[in-house]
């Protein structure tokens, strides 16, 4: 495999940030698509063409099987992202907002990815936290773009609690650091990747373990786990849809590579308690997620509890071992996929209608035809249900979670079919619920004297294409995903799980 | 042997900045307490440069100096005059019952660090207990106040709590490493100030 396609993953984000403040809003928008597919097409050629642990950059950044996962997930979305901010971009313009707003945005976008690839593709966990970090700082002014009091707010809780939970996993690092200087030296070996998994069993335990709680508890606020998850929704309904996307897809898993890495260092040195936590916080975050669904009355908070939801059962997942951990990494990609076009989707609602309460919305099958039916089948998909890909990633979960425990699966079961009651039954109402009812209710409280507004009926019409069909397009491409899996990509996720000591029984 | 007094004596200025900062709610006073605790931070990093010879010691301390010292405190003063706040007024508990918290915190790090070193390494304990404590006393600070200038501090605290263990159990961390994390430090003071403004703004239209 060719190195400078390798760094080609880092220079292109990087062009398209120096392109994004020189470029006229509506260029950028189209250099933009150029720049993703080019991404895209980089990774996948990596992809095609990897066989094992390539270090570039010199020795700062690698790539090895587990964050080639992230990576592909990453790019996809990407993919699908840039298209629809083309569309998007495009309304909102049409809809009011100025040009210069929209230069930021894809200022900020374009630097929250490029810090996501660094973080992602470090092999030094002091860059991945520099690049964690930025990610953060990076998308605070795309949550609080629409410059209203409630995304302030938002936003400030998102960037002191993330900052602090991150500041954790810093204490979690120096702690590491201190561990792994005295098989190394003082230097940044010491807090290169490799070799700290070399080091292995010549690592004191006490601390790796002491570590791993840190960066567990640290990392994990960045991953929305259950106790420090409650900056998640808010941050996650209040940016625009694209950046949703973007956060609940794949931002929550970046983080999650971080816990990854000091779980994979804790087993290289034969300690196997840290799966205990695992098991444990992903457990917390499915129970407390149910609840939280099942009593949302806001559409994007409903999504952002559901994407908790999945990152605790993608924790569960890698806690319990063996086949689950094939299923967690599916469920990594498979996710963002369909939380991305859940985003999407119910961004169009909100752009047509300006409304955010899931009671106010009604009759969608009517008004928004198509972005009606993909919110339906993508609600479905998101809980698991079979013409989907995600029902493969969650089997092999379940499959996992029984083998270990029968009780622990039985719970894990009662808590996913509620999320399915609470999304699906929430969705369905906005899909062929009636207006009428509790309008004239409304109407009747209230007195506000605006019942021609409410009455009046939004079309999609009114949308521009693209953003109406990219949504359609990822469910599309999630459905087929369920009966075709790429070979390559089956065989980068049974590798990346061969790593966690996870095997695949058939095929 | 005089030398480590000296670098106690900085590390105690430290704990003692952050108690100060706990009993008082004037807003400016813990902007220079916290400028005055990155000094001594900075102080004992160079008393380490100068012990064991090291540049990357003495990088740190330049970094520490321009970021810590010199550039946050001076946004924070410049955000401060713009909003016009001089004192912290929401308090979940008074300032006595936080001053004897923030002791009974002490103790407790100390337990900890006797704790740790029980285990069989050792290093240097007292540093780590300070730092240990100036870290549970950060976040207490983020706890118990509702101001925004307040958490702001709390953070900073914790952060240079931080600092200071990495550089008790190691000799710090590599300059790189150092440099990217002020770095960020640094903007999310700057996006932090940002979001004070806009919020003070819509509270008031």
């Amino acid at each position: 495999m060719h190195h400078k396609l390798l760094d080609l993953i880092l220079i292109l984000p990087a062009a398209a940030l120096l392109f994004s403040i020189f470029t006229d809003v509506l260029w950028m928008s189209y250099l933009q698509l150029a720049v993703s597919v080019l991404v895209f097409l980089t990774v996948g050629a990596i992809a095609v063409s990897f066989n094992s642990i390539t270090v570039f950059l010199g020795g700062f950044f690698f790539v090895d099987y587990i964050n080639l996962v992230i990576l592909i997930t990453v790019s996809t979305l990407e993919l699908f992202v840039a298209f629809y901010s083309f569309g998007y971009v495009r309304s909102e313009i049409a809809g009011g907002v100025s040009k210069r707003k929209f230069k930021f945005y894809y200022f900020w976008k374009n630097l929250f990815i490029f810090s996501m690839m660094v973080s992602i593709l470090s092999n030094n966990l002091g860059i991945y936290w520099t690049g964690l970090e930025a990610t953060t700082l990076a998308t605070a002014l795309l949550v609080s773009f629409n410059r209203t009091k409630e995304s302030f707010e938002a936003t400030w809780k998102y960037v002191i609690m993330c900052s602090v939970g991150i500041a954790i996993g810093l204490f979690a690092i120096v702690i590491l650091y201190f561990t792994t200087s005295q098989v190394y030296g003082e230097s940044m070996r010491s807090l290169s990747f490799i070799n700290i998994m070399q080091a292995g069993a010549k690592l004191d335990k006490n601390f790796l373990m002491l570590s791993f709680i840190l960066a567990l508890v640290g990392f994990g606020t960045k991953v929305g786990f259950a106790p420090m998850h409650n900056w998640l929704p808010d941050a996650h309904s209040q940016g625009p849809s694209p950046v949703s996307a973007l956060l609940s897809g794949v931002l929550l898993n970046t983080a999650l590579l971080g816990i990854l890495r000091f779980y994979q260092i804790n087993g290289a040195a034969g300690i196997y308690y840290p799966k205990y936590f695992l098991i444990c916080f992903g457990f917390l975050t499915i129970f407390v997620s149910a609840f939280s669904i099942i009593k949302q009355t806001d559409y994007k908070r409903l999504f952002a509890f559901s994407s908790m939801e999945n990152m605790g059962i993608i924790a569960l997942g890698f806690g319990i071992g063996g086949i689950a951990v094939i299923g967690s990494l599916l469920q990594i990609f498979f996710h963002a996929l369909n939380k991305g076009l859940l985003f999407l989707s119910s961004g169009n609602v909100l752009a047509a209608t300006h409304e955010r309460r899931i009671d106010k919305i009604r009759n969608l099958s009517k008004n928004f035809p198509i972005t009606g039916i993909v919110l339906l089948f993508g609600a479905m998909g998101i809980s698991g249900m079979p013409p989907f890909a995600m029902f493969l990633g969650e089997i092999y979960i379940m499959t996992g979670v029984f083998r270990n425990d029968i009780w622990l699966g039985f719970l894990v079961f009662i808590l996913l079919i509620l999320v399915f009651i609470g999304l699906f039954g929430k969705v369905l109402k906005m899909y062929v619920g009636k207006a009428n009812a509790s309008d004239e209710e409304e109407d009747g409280e209230l007195k506000t004297g605006s019942t021609g507004a409410s009455h009046k009926t939004v079309i999609e019409a009114g949308l521009h294409p693209f953003i109406v069909y990219v949504p359609l397009i990822m469910l599309l491409f999630s459905s087929f995903l369920l009966f075709y899996i790429p070979y390559p990509f089956l065989h980068i996720i049974k590798s990346a799980a061969a790593e966690f000591g996870g095997r695949l029984i058939f095929k | 042997m005089i030398m480590e007094k000296i670098a106690e004596l900085f590390i105690i200025l430290i704990l003692v900045s952050v108690v100060l900062n706990v009993s008082s709610p004037f807003i400016k006073f813990a902007i220079k307490l916290y400028s005055f605790q990155s000094l001594m931070l900075a102080f004992y990093i160079l008393m380490g440069a100068v012990h064991f010879n090291s540049i990357n010691l003495y990088g740190s301390f330049a970094i520490t100096i321009i970021f810590k010292v010199i550039l946050i405190p001076y946004f924070l003063f410049k955000t401060l005059k713009k909003v016009k706040m001089d004192k912290e007024i929401n308090m979940y508990i008074g300032i006595p019952e936080a001053v004897v918290f923030a002791g009974s915190l002490t103790l407790l790090s100390n337990l900890i660090a006797q704790k740790i070193i029980k285990t069989g390494i050792t290093f240097g304990s007292f540093v780590f207990t300070i730092s240990l404590a100036t870290f549970l006393i950060g976040a207490m600070l983020m706890i118990t106040r509702k101001t925004l200038f307040s958490q702001i501090i709390g953070f900073l605290t914790i952060d240079n709590a931080i600092f200071l263990a990495a550089n008790s159990i190691t000799h710090g961390m590599p300059l790189l490493v150092e440099l990217g994390v002020l770095f960020d430090l640094f903007v999310s003071i700057l996006i932090l100030s940002l979001l004070i403004l806009n919020l003070r703004r819509n509270v008031a239209s």
